[in-house]
């Protein structure tokens, strides 16, 4: 689960777990997972940022399960690791020597997964399509994936059409915006606040200009950075995009039939509550 | 047709001279032996990652630079550069990199180098105390708000011992030190 999603965004938390829940998909919060520290971490101690994630996996291979995460974050400081360490024996060996005092081993047995990859991938679109109850209306939603669970394609392994099907079989049609591959600017912030700000803005305006009327993401650093920096815009320059930011288990959730409690809605900073209008069925 | 000016001093496209004598001939061995930098000498400088990188525009050294500068072993310029800490990290110059240098990858090779010197934005330097201090980037302060979602108020199984165990070892423990 990590620590962002938990402190910031538990209405993402619990309306993964309501949607796995729907499909009988078995998710236990994993006993003793660290935080992965970030891509600051790795900026600036490699190998720290390398054993708290190897640490993590190994604790996972122990277990036998394969780790599923809701942060993009996460998923790629994990990916990564993974990736690296099967990949690179001299750093394996160096690590698993200082695992090993805590009786743990990384073999690289299990695949940390991307939450609505492990929709798509274990459910499927179609055993999905069975329960939607409350179909939206062809709204236009803008896709944010983010980048680490894009980028590197070699490492992640995600194909940005698992959540394009993802939001189309809500009844809900995807909006092509020409930045969609662009960065959120959330991970420049503590260096440049300006920069993020404008890359935010960027994204936004493009959405906008294409007809979007709400965005989903799958990542609450994505999440916080969209959502929170509109009431900025607003602020500072008296721009309005007023385009709610809705995590995607948020969306799949009211297709399924839950209500707005059920998902958190309330919680999001620009209201969201105009999706509402658009449920049928 | 546009005139052309009489174009007086040097082109403009030419670059400071670099100072051979300043030159670190094994930066490039350096960064090639350090995690995904393998690929470093395959770069040709066709300045895909420039092209791909959404904010080259406002940088002075652009991606495509900051790799010949390695290659060239102008270690000192590429190391307190502000450019490497301005990277997004969105990957999207590795991506599409047609020789496979894993641009991203190495700018956080030359971070940990400039790290190793010191040099690290304090900022940055905040949150590895942060993760030393804590064991994580975000507490939850809010707990009310997990028990208007049916959520337990702490975390469950989210452990933090282990992480400032394991950073007061490595350099996080002497970057956030040598801060103080």
């Amino acid at each position: 689960m990590g620590c962002s999603v938990p402190a910031n965004y538990p209405n993402y938390e619990a309306a993964m777990i309501k949607v796995a829940t729907a499909f009988d998909m078995q998710l236990e919060y994993m006993e003793g997972v660290a935080c992965c520290g970030s891509p600051n971490l790795r900026a600036i101690d490699y190998m720290g940022w390398l054993i708290v994630n190897a640490r993590t996996l190994a604790i996972a291979e122990k277990n036998g399960y394969d780790i599923v995460t809701p942060c993009n974050g996460c998923f790629g400081s994990l990916k990564d690791t993974h990736h690296f360490l099967k990949h690179d024996d001299d750093y394996r060996k160096k690590v698993n020597a200082l695992l090993k005092k805590d009786g743990l081993e990384f073999k690289g047995t299990i695949t940390p997964r991307h939450f609505v990859e492990a929709l798509y991938n274990d459910i499927g679109i179609e055993e999905i399509r069975k329960k939607i109850t409350k179909p939206l209306d062809g709204v236009g939603i803008a896709i944010h994936y983010g980048c680490h669970v894009l980028r590197p394609a070699d490492v992640t392994e995600f194909r940005p059409e698992y959540l394009d099907e993802l939001i189309q079989v809500t009844g809900a049609s995807v909006v092509e915006y020409p930045i969609w591959k662009q960065c959120c600017g959330a991970t420049v912030l503590p260096v440049d606040e300006n920069l993020g700000i404008r890359l935010a803005r960027d994204k936004l305006k493009s959405m906008k200009e294409s007809g979007a009327e709400f965005i989903t993401v799958v990542c609450p650093a994505c999440g916080n950075q969209l959502d929170l920096q509109q009431l900025g815009l607003k602020e500072s320059y008296g721009e309005e995009y007023n385009l709610p930011v809705l995590l995607y288990p948020q969306i799949l959730g009211l297709a399924l039939g839950m209500d707005e409690e059920e998902v958190g809605l309330s919680m999001n900073r620009v209201p969201a509550d105009p999706i509402l209008d658009h449920l049928t069925g | 047709m546009a005139e052309t000016k009489e174009s007086t001093g040097p082109p403009v496209t030419l670059i400071d001279p670099i100072e051979m004598s300043k030159l670190d001939t094994k930066f490039r061995e350096e960064i090639h032996s350090m995690p995904n930098g393998e690929e470093l000498s395959a770069c040709f400088a066709c300045s895909t990652c420039t092209a791909a990188c959404p904010i080259a525009n406002i940088w002075k050294y652009k991606p495509h630079q900051l790799i010949r500068m390695i290659l060239l072993g102008m270690r000192d310029d590429v190391l307190s550069s502000d450019e490497i800490w301005l990277c997004l990290t969105c990957f999207q110059c590795q991506e599409r990199c047609p020789q496979k240098v894993r641009v991203t990858d190495i700018f956080f090779d030359c971070k940990n180098l400039a790290a190793e010197e010191g040099k690290v934005p304090q900022n940055i330097i905040g949150l590895g105390k942060e993760l030393l201090e804590k064991g994580q980037l975000y507490i939850v302060t809010a707990d009310w708000e997990r028990e208007d979602m049916d959520l337990e108020p702490e975390v469950p199984g989210l452990a933090v011992d282990p992480v400032k165990n394991i950073l007061k070892e490595t350099r996080t423990g002497k970057l956030v030190s040598g801060d103080k």
